[in-house]
């Protein structure tokens, strides 16, 4: 089944990185993902927004209008994106920045704070990880061990603690994404 | 008294060039010195735009004929896809000075190891006799007919100093081509160059003043002159750069 | 089997580029390319080969002059600002007959435009690369995958014409990750370097000379060899996809990006019984214009030329092919707003519903 994926934010916050880690790992388990990156010209502090479409089958476009999952990091990304999810959809916003009502009542709303959850871990660099858990235990899109095994390969180069840490901020999520059910 | 012979790397035809050039002399000045280090087949001419293109006709080695100004990337490009070949570019005052300043600065900023030699003779000639960079204050062109006015063009630019002041340049000099003795200055130092070049010393620039009868309306004789009163007053010749010198000292 | 991995549009375009030969590259930063100098800065070094960042795209374009003059397969890469900028060069590295491959990851125009994807440079790729009426080959891959196979054996045919390639290519798909298969490393030995070539590796005893100079009935000559060249890239190197033609009332016309999210398009209004296929030029010059001229038009009630960019530029030579025969209608997004498979489905509906007359 194909699904679409749109996170967005501001540069910095982890969202390309979440972005391809996802992608990737739909790959690894066989299914085939398209990751589309569109910044504005700032290196950090600017919009960040990335499309990922994970389909069993070969992708045909990788530019959807509306998405199947919203990711919003910040409340201008909230307002300039809102109306891209399809209705049913899942839109999961970081409660610890956006904190005003959400005008949408046809879609499956996950407010998590996971600014503050990341930083009750010990690292707020891990936000981004803690999203993609609740994204597997709300929508099951990826394996956990796959993205674990993804992980590795990301970290291979650093410390053992930071692939503990992103491991630990993974189970945060998807603790949550199972409990939005 | 030496016997007049045909340069070795000269083809056997016309040059092109009006009588009294020194763009001849200087020309066969590279081809003795080939000669001299056995680079007849390794040599590369990268032949810029401008009277210097006319080398197209008469130099008997490998060319390469490339855009107005480009002469150093392209020579950047042959160089570093073989770097086992004597590489040269030969460019004008127009060509170099001015819409290929780019290219010849950051070439001898990044140390290419290739040679340019690069003849000032203070006009556009082959456009028939413009301004160019180098032009003299007070000299007369058919785009400055008063002389010119610095108010409004700005001085002739010193290449040797600028490129002398980067810190990559290996060997940076200039010689004047109106008299035996800097026609022999300027030789070795070509010679010099090129043998730096060989040994992967670094960019290396020689700066040659020559003339331009046609368009400075003056006989060839008058020319040599003109350069004594004129242009070597400005464009002192000279060693600016030599890294060889300091490692003699050293 | 070739080797799998996921990667940038630009990057699987750098590494292809090195598994076909390239040893050479020169270029200068312009967003949305950045990834392939990057990527060709130490990847180059790896191989043998030699990297230089230019002091601009003239001086950049000017280099790979030089390196293919000495038989080294060379390229170069930016965006449409950038490319004119290298107008020059491309058109002397035709004059010289010189191999090459430019990419053109392009964004929207004109002037600095935008840094966002657009396909705005149509127009510049197949009509006016540079100045004095030459042509280059102009591929248009719509997948990372089909990028690498295209600038894979793009020497084959810059070498075989003695003429550069362009790879046209939006920065959408430049920056686009993707699954990619890559071929394995072209073996070439210095046997393989052209007769032409200035080097003294392959043995040549005789002056060799490249020039973009040339007296009057050499080039007028050489004008005429270019013609003939042209004429049989439109007999033997025509690429194209016909997609759902046989039975279709309207023929999507799409390149690149915009061939993918028309056929999005098409799959769906075809689930709902509407008879759309699509023709997808892979190579804009030569351009396929059997593939047009063909169709059935007692038929097919009208084209529809879907490009990311206003005015559409194909436009032009998709009438010449169709020759009056059924409207041509145009739907497109500029400026950097990038096409989405809704608005090309519903600009198509509203077309085939009859919404739209012409264009």
């Amino acid at each position: 089944m194909k699904q679409s994926f749109v996170f967005t934010g501001s540069g910095g916050q982890g969202i390309m990185s979440a972005g391809i880690t996802l992608a990737h790992t739909a790959i690894d388990m066989g299914k085939h993902a398209t990751y589309l990156p569109e910044y504005g010209p700032e290196q950090r502090g600017g919009s960040a927004k990335c499309t990922v479409v994970i389909n069993d089958d070969v992708i045909v476009s990788p530019l959807p209008r509306m998405c199947d999952n919203l990711i919003v990091m910040n409340e201008v990304a909230l307002a300039k994106f809102i109306d891209d999810v399809k209705p049913g959809g899942v839109l999961l916003i970081n409660s610890s920045r956006i904190k005003g009502k959400i005008e949408r009542d046809d879609v499956r709303l996950i407010a998590a704070p996971v600014d503050d959850i990341a930083l009750q871990l010990g690292d707020g660099r891990v936000a981004n990880i803690i999203l993609l858990g609740i994204l597997i235990g709300a929508t099951g899109i990826v394996a956990k061990e796959t993205l674990i095994e993804s992980l590795k390969d990301k970290f291979k180069d650093k410390k053992p603690q930071v692939l503990e840490m992103n491991i630990k901020a993974l189970d945060a999520g998807i603790e949550i994404g199972e409990s939005s059910h | 008294m030496a016997e007049y012979h045909r340069s070795a790397m000269i083809a056997d035809s016309p040059s092109g060039y009006c009588p009294g050039c020194l763009h001849s002399l200087a020309t066969r000045l590279i081809s003795d010195v080939i000669t001299e280090l056995g680079q007849e087949d390794n040599a590369l001419n990268v032949i810029s735009v401008g009277c210097s293109a006319l080398n197209l006709l008469y130099w008997s080695g490998d060319n390469l004929s490339v855009a107005h100004g480009r002469a150093p990337a392209a020579a950047t490009g042959a160089k570093r896809a073989n770097p086992e070949r004597l590489v040269f570019a030969y460019q004008g005052d127009g060509d170099l000075a001015a819409i290929g300043l780019a290219e010849i600065m950051s070439a001898a900023n990044r140390g290419e190891n290739f040679t340019v030699i690069f003849a000032n003779n203070q006009t556009y000639g082959m456009t028939g006799g413009q301004m160019a960079p180098t032009t003299l204050i007070g000299q007369k062109t058919t785009t400055t007919i008063y002389g010119r006015d610095p108010a409004t063009t700005g001085y002739p630019m010193k290449m040797c100093e600028l490129i002398s002041q980067l810190p990559a340049p290996a060997y940076v000099a200039r010689f004047a081509l109106n008299s035996p003795k800097g026609v022999r200055q300027a030789r070795d130092g070509i010679k010099k160059a090129f043998q730096m070049q060989l040994d992967g010393k670094g960019f290396t620039f020689i700066e040659l003043l020559t003339n331009c009868p046609t368009n400075w309306k003056l006989s060839p004789l008058q020319t040599l002159e003109y350069m004594n009163t004129n242009t070597i007053p400005y464009f002192t010749p000279g060693v600016f750069k030599d890294i060889t010198a300091k490692e003699a000292d050293a | 089997m070739g080797e799998k991995r996921f990667m940038k549009g630009n990057e699987a375009i750098a590494e292809a580029a090195v598994r076909g030969g390239c040893r050479f590259f020169a270029g200068y930063p312009i967003t949305p390319q950045n990834e392939i100098p990057e990527y060709l800065s130490w990847r180059l070094p790896e191989v043998g080969g030699a990297y230089v960042q230019g002091e601009s795209e003239i001086a950049s374009v000017n280099m790979v002059y030089g390196a293919s003059a000495m038989g080294t397969r060379a390229m170069t890469s930016s965006s449409g600002p950038g490319i004119s900028l290298k107008a020059e060069g491309i058109s002397y590295l035709a004059a010289a007959m010189l191999p090459a491959l430019i990419v053109n990851i392009s964004r929207g125009g004109p002037g600095l435009g935008s840094i966002q994807p657009a396909q705005s440079d149509y127009l510049q790729a197949t009509k006016a690369l540079g100045h004095g009426g030459f042509h280059a080959m102009v591929f248009a891959p719509n997948s990372a995958q089909e990028a690498v196979d295209l600038v894979y054996d793009a020497w084959e045919y810059a070498e075989r014409d003695r003429n550069p390639v362009l790879v046209l290519m939006d920065g959408c798909l430049g920056n686009i990750m993707e699954e990619v298969e890559l071929p394995p490393m072209k073996a070439l030995s210095d046997e393989d370097l052209p007769e032409w070539s200035l080097t003294r590796r392959n043995g040549r005893d005789y002056q060799g000379t490249i020039t973009p100079i040339y007296t009057e009935p050499i080039l007028e000559s050489i004008n005429a060899m270019a013609g003939e060249t042209y004429k049989a890239w439109e007999e033997e190197d025509v690429k194209v996809e016909e997609f759902l033609l046989d039975d279709a009332e309207y023929v999507v016309v799409a390149y690149g990006i915009a061939s993918r999210v028309s056929k999005e398009a098409i799959l769906r209004l075809r689930e709902e019984g509407y008879k759309v296929g699509m023709i997808r030029p892979i190579t804009l010059f030569p351009f396929p214009k059997q593939s047009i001229r063909n169709l059935d038009y007692s038929r097919v009630k009208g084209i529809i030329d879907v490009e990311m960019t206003i005015p559409a530029q194909m436009r032009d030579d998709i009438a010449l092919q169709v020759l009056e025969r059924c409207p041509i209608h145009e739907y497109g997004r500029s400026g950097g707003c990038l096409l989405d498979d809704d608005g090309v489905y519903e600009a198509i509906l509203e077309i085939v519903t009859g919404g739209n007359d012409n264009g």
